[in-house]
């Protein structure tokens, strides 16, 4: 049937309606499942390539010692330039890049500037996380059974290491930090990982 | 495609969803606005607070504070539990001292004046070499024709700025524009003491205040407060009963259980009227010997013309206003008042600031003696001479007389240097002293200000050396009024300064310069930090106090730690007999106020300014927290306001918001209009502290601001006896202009509530009889 | 730790009596909950932010005339008006009696403004702006409320948050300094204390017109106001009577049936006016 004159732009309209629709669920839907959406996931460039691998999965530094405010207050921190130099003012890398990079640190160091590292994970501004007291609970030995994020048993307490792993992954391995990469670290995240555990979900422990 | 009302609505939610959906693309710049932590010490634990003890500069009274301090940024101020004075509490005005740490109109670093005197125009130079060589030659040229103008000084700091202007062969004033001078006067006539004393309302059973706003702006009003609240439902005691004599009807009346509305200047004779009642009734307490109080028969006799009966209707009492017949009224006064002991008499503010001010506080002072509450428990507390031997434990102010003197020396020549700190004289002395034009037209003037912010006076200078705040700096205090022992309280500095700031603090140039100049023998320190620890170490050795330590080291850190050293068993003298006939010498300077200018009568009005709740004389006027802070009784913020009975208002036409004009016999200043059925039909009151000419845009009077200096307009009487302003003195005529504005005020803002009163007959039963 | 805590009912009570009307919690507030600066203009629209304020009130006429203060806040309700009217949730009530705003829940209807009779909640009309040196006191403990939402008092309770954690982690009194015995630091059975936790206006109030505690806290100095408090409230929905011209304790507006948790003193008054 051919649509009647009178009923044409209204057609169009329609079509034009669906298709920004159809384009403001797709972005939605993009938002919802990559996180943050539109490539800001990926690892941003930092202005030195650093990579864990080394540092934690060959030698075996706890995260503590650099992320070293991770077990005292809210924020993990990323270490002052003077911490690598606890190592680096003698240890050098084994291939070139790796002396280019570390070189950066120790110029940095001798010129006094801060080596402004890019943050990877990030929570919105009303969200108050704090690192310290999840630490203290999962590595806790008097509380008999722990529930990870996706609600899996602990039995055994974990160590800082571990427990730093339950949310972001297996960060030791990973030449290249990047978000997501191990929890989306959503709302529903926290909250479900809250719940198993039998921790208060009251807005204002997060939000204030 | 037309457009109907239904698509309109249909295209209209389609544009929402988009934007909200283009919204939640986005991040917002501030959610990734986080300071680089690789910019902070390493040792730094961020996230957590740490507390520093330190002292507020806001008030005169200097409060005992703790400062939140976290990742460098001081974040909030909270009173010092342990401080004796304010015990953990604090005024609005204290937690205001972060606003003068991070205000955006801060002076950066030294300037050096470009244009003509007082055009405001400056150019940055460097401290090293021009600010710190251009102070040294002029102070080396013209050190001996100087005058440094300080804020009213106590502790180390005024030890160092006295011996500086001595050193170099100058002068130093303290400058306050409603200064303490008459009330101190009255106290060293009365009590013979040097330093003010505290009273103790807490332990209070009848509060007899004339003019003294002492809950809001009065010398202390942190520790009243404090003391007031125990005062009406304290722990295991009744509620006490306070009577407030007053001009106006100020927050400390609005408080009080009666207000007397009195006549400007007439407290005085009221005070006497009231001895005179005690002691005709022989109602004074037992430990006053009556005859050489009141200096014999031949007192009694002067005491006699200060019947209620006589006083009543000079003071302009009437029967509406004492609920019956005045004489009466004063009658059972002071009869309650001797027998509700331990009872205070209070005077200041407004009631000293007449001509007759240094009368009128003695005559109310000297009630205490009558009812035996001097040196006694819930009574008035003197306090202990300094701890340490030559450093000041109360701060001295010049009078009206020493900034005339001062304003000639400037206009004549004579003085050729002029040293500015923490003073703004040219705001805070009346406009008819022309201080503003001296300076302006003094060609061999040199002005140096330290001041960290552009003000009235600041502006005029020729070289600017900006100052650390409070936050940054050390200090020391003694506090006045103590708690009744000896106190000293210590400042240090909680944060440093922002980078893009690059102030010196002002004690250390003193020292500095003295060096440089050859004048050190009396100020051997390198830095004031040092004299300050040499005051410790000066402690340590007294081996007494509030603090244990086994080293000087350790007692420097516990006493930063602790915020100060006290003493609580050395005490200020508790026996103070009065002077032999001392009620016949007050009497015998018995004056009636004088009101220079327009004459009374016809449609001349009181002029009764008063202290701002939270500017003060104005010296605060730059912190936006405290402009915006609503009068207690007008609600009013950032403007003047003149507050005219609602009558008066009827009378001439005036409705709120109305502009009108006040005009003297000096000037004429323009004001908001705020009638309100408390004030005195034929007085006018406006606050003190607005109206700045130069400076932070907060504090400044600026078109549309409405914000006027009612310094402007005062006569430049003087109270008899100390040379102070008598600021309460003065008449004015008030017109229309004709404009009008919407007040900016909170009053009005919300639906009314329901204010719970319970009527206490048993209290009045209790305290009072014969008013019940 | 985060455990499950004790039960806590958080009430304020305001004693008329010993307020002055000095003004030193609104300062206070503003400085401890980065509310924006209330330029001349907020006030002259009427829509200044004070979480806290104080209002005075006149009674009578030159020269019997008396001005009280009364200091209004969020009365933390417990049948909170506010609340139903909330279309996404965005205040509600949560177990320790305290009304909570979310502020990242809330889209501006402003139907809970609407509803409040105490005229206690504020909506943010503006970006909230400050000068940039200034920014740096701004509380980092406390959210900035963009445009568009609705925000109030909090009981401070990014203070109860914060005095949980220094109870838990660091184990000392944060006013005193002093050192908590490690037992005493589970929150599961230690009752978080006056000292582990006071809003900012408590802590200012120089003439202790304000007093905060738990209301289950039997050791508590004004637990007595709050049990004389809910005894009104019983006697009322009972039908009883309550003789109201001996007791001091009394509620805001309790004839709407709100149930606050801020409990109000009476002011006594000597010489009462007498009332046309």
């Amino acid at each position: 049937m051919m649509p009647s004159r009178k009923m044409l732009p209204l057609m169009v309209a329609g079509g034009v309606v669906t298709v920004i629709m159809g384009f403001v669920v797709i972005v939605l839907l993009i938002s919802w499942f990559s996180n943050p959406p539109f490539g800001l996931g990926n690892a941003p460039t930092q202005p030195v390539a650093f990579p864990h691998t080394v540092h934690v999965a060959e030698n075996n530094i706890q995260c503590e010692f650099c992320h070293r405010n991770v077990t005292k207050g809210a924020a993990a921190t990323v270490p002052a330039v003077e911490t690598c130099l606890f190592c680096h003012k003698d240890i050098d890398g084994r291939t070139v890049t790796a002396q280019t990079e570390i070189e950066k640190v120790r110029t940095a160091f001798e010129t006094d500037t801060p080596i402004d590292w890019e943050r990877v994970h990030r929570l919105p501004d009303h969200v108050r996380f704090i690192h310290e007291s999840h630490i203290r609970y999962f590595t806790d030995e008097t509380i008999p059974v722990k529930y990870g994020i996706n609600g899996e048993e602990i039995i055994e307490s974990p160590d800082v290491a571990q427990t730093c792993t339950i949310c972001h992954g297996d960060v030791g391995n990973k030449t290249v930090v990047q978000p997501k990469t191990g929890q989306s670290l959503k709302m529903g995240t926290c909250v479900d990982c809250h719940r198993v555990n039998n921790i208060p979900t009251d807005c204002t422990i997060c939000h204030k | 495609m037309k457009l109907t009302r239904r698509n309109f609505l249909a295209w209209a939610g389609l544009g929402a969803v988009g934007a909200v959906a283009c919204e939640g693309f986005g991040i917002r710049d501030g959610e990734l606005d986080i300071q680089s932590p690789v910019q902070l010490p390493e040792d730094l634990v961020r996230g957590n607070d740490n507390w520093y003890a330190s002292l507020c500069r806001t008030c005169p009274s200097c409060e005992g504070i703790v400062i939140r301090v976290m990742e460098g940024r001081a974040k909030m101020v909270q009173g010092n539990p342990y401080y004796p004075t304010n015990q953990g509490k604090i005024h609005a005005r204290c937690e205001a001292g972060l606003q003068a740490l991070y205000h955006p109109d801060r002076i950066p670093t030294a300037m050096r004046r470009s244009g003509p005197r007082g055009s405001g125009e400056f150019l940055p130079v460097n401290w090293q070499p021009n600010g710190m060589d251009t102070l040294k030659d002029v102070l080396r040229a013209n050190g001996s024709s100087s005058v440094m103008i300080t804020a009213p000084l106590r502790g180390h700091m005024a030890l160092l700025a006295d011996r500086f202007a001595t050193a170099i062969g100058g002068e130093r004033l303290g400058f306050e524009a409603i200064d303490n001078n008459t009330y101190r006067a009255a106290v060293k006539s009365v009590f013979q003491q040097d330093s003010l004393p505290d009273f103790e309302l807490e332990n209070s059973k009848f509060i007899l205040s004339f003019g003294a706003d002492f809950l809001s702006t009065w010398v202390s009003p942190t520790r009243f407060n404090r003391g007031y609240g125990e005062f009406r439902q304290g722990e295991g005691r009744d509620r006490g009963m306070f009577y407030q004599v007053d001009s106006r009807f100020s927050m400390t009346a609005a408080n009080a259980d009666k207000w007397l509305p009195v006549r400007p200047g007439w407290e005085g004779y009221l005070a006497l009227s009231l001895a005179q009642v005690i002691i005709a009734e022989d109602l004074q307490d037992d430990s006053v010997d009556v005859a050489s109080f009141v200096g014999g028969d031949a007192g009694i006799q002067v005491l006699e013309t200060f019947r209620p009966e006589v006083v009543a209707p000079l003071a302009g009492l009437t029967s509406e206003m004492t609920g019956g017949n005045p004489v009466e009224f004063l009658k059972n006064l002071a009869r309650s008042f001797a027998a509700n002991g331990p009872s205070i008499a209070i005077g200041g503010g407004s009631a000293g600031a007449q001509s007759n001010g240094l009368f009128n506080l003695e005559a109310i002072y000297a009630l205490n003696f009558l009812v035996g509450s001097v040196g006694k428990k819930g009574g008035i507390r003197f306090n202990p001479p300094s701890p340490w031997a030559d450093v000041p434990n109360s701060s001295t102010a010049g009078s009206l007389e020493d900034w005339t003197r001062v304003t000639e020396q400037i206009r004549s020549g004579q003085t050729k240097l002029l040293l500015l700190h923490g003073a703004d004289p040219v705001h805070g002395l009346p406009d008819s002293l022309q201080l503003r034009d001296a300076i302006a037209q003094a060609d061999d003037l040199f002005v140096v200000s330290f001041s960290p912010f552009l003000d009235d006076t600041s502006v005029m200078a020729d070289l600017i050396l900006p100052d650390r705040v409070s936050l940054e700096d050390w200090g020391d205090d003694i506090s006045e009024p103590g708690p009744g022992y000896q106190i000293v309280g210590m400042q240090q500095p909680v944060v440093n300064p922002l980078s893009d700031l690059d102030p010196l603090s002002f004690p250390d140039v003193l020292l500095t310069m003295a060096q440089e100049l050859g004048k050190d023998s009396d100020l051997p320190w390198n830095n004031y930090k040092a004299m300050l620890r040499e005051g410790s170490d000066a402690l340590f050795n007294l081996n007494r106090g509030s603090i244990e330590a086994s080293s000087a080291d350790e007692f420097w850190n516990n006493l930063l730690k602790r915020g100060g050293w006290w003493d609580e068993l050395r005490n200020g003298p508790t026996s103070i007999r009065p002077a032999d006939g001392l009620l016949r010498t007050i009497a015998g300077k018995a004056a009636n106020p004088e009101f220079n200018g327009i004459a009374a009568g016809g449609d001349s009005l009181y002029l009764v300014p008063f202290a701002h709740n939270t500017l003060l004389d104005g010296y605060n006027g730059h912190l936006p927290w405290l402009q915006a802070t609503p009068d207690p009784l007008s609600t009013v913020t950032w403007q003047t306001w003149v507050e005219l009975n609602d009558t008066t208002a009827d009378r001439l036409g005036v409705k709120e918001g109305d502009i009108l004009r006040i005009e003297s016999s000096k000037d004429s200043i323009r004001a908001v209009a705020y009638p309100t059925p408390a004030a005195p039909p034929d007085t006018v009151s406006v606050p003190f502290g607005q109206g700045r000419k130069h400076g932070s845009d907060y504090a400044t009077d600026r078109p549309g601001n409405e914000s006027s200096n009612v310094m402007d307009i005062l006569e430049t009487t003087q109270v008899q006896g100390t040379g102070s302003l008598a600021w309460a003195g003065t008449r004015v005529r008030v017109s229309k202009t004709g404009e009008s504005v919407s007040i900016a005020k909170l009053e009005g803002d919300a639906r009314a509530v329901e204010i719970g009163i319970l009527p206490s007959e048993e209290i009045i039963k209790t305290i009072a009889p014969e008013n019940a | 730790m985060v455990a499950q805590r004790i039960n806590h009912k958080w009430g304020m009570v305001v004693d008329l009596d010993r307020c002055t009307g000095c003004q030193a919690c609104v300062v206070a507030c503003q400085a401890e909950n980065n509310i924006p600066i209330n330029v001349k203009s907020f006030y002259q629209q009427r829509r200044a932010y004070q979480w806290i304020r104080i209002e005075r009130y006149w009674e009578g006429e030159f020269p019997n005339v008396k001005a009280r203060f009364i200091p209004i806040l969020c009365q933390h309700c417990e049948n909170a008006p506010c609340e139903p009217v909330c279309p996404v949730f965005a205040t509600y009530h949560n177990d320790e009696g305290m009304n909570v705003q979310i502020y990242n829940r809330c889209i501006g209807t402003r139907y809970c403004s609407v509803n409040c009779p105490y005229s206690v909640r504020m909506f943010n009309y503006w970006e909230p702006q400050w000068p940039d040196r200034l920014r740096n006191q701004l509380n980092p403990d406390v959210t900035i409320r963009t445009r568009g939402i609705m925000e109030k008092c909090s009981f401070c309770v990014q203070r109860l948050r914060r005095g949980e954690v220094n109870v838990e982690r660091r184990g000392i009194e944060p006013l005193t300094g002093e050192s908590i015995p490690p037992a005493d630091r589970k929150l599961d059975q230690r009752r978080m204390k006056e000292g582990n936790y006071l809003p900012a206006c408590v802590q200012s109030c120089p003439t202790n017109a304000l007093q905060f505690a738990d209301q289950h806290d039997d050791t508590s100095p004004v637990k007595e106001y709050f049990d004389e408090a809910n005894e009104q409230i019983e006697t009322r929905e009972h039908g009883g009577h309550v003789d109201e011209s001996h007791t001091r304790v009394y509620r805001l507006l309790e004839e709407i049936g709100t149930k606050p948790n801020v409990v109000y003193l009476k002011k006594v008054d000597a010489f009462p006016l007498e009332k046309a």
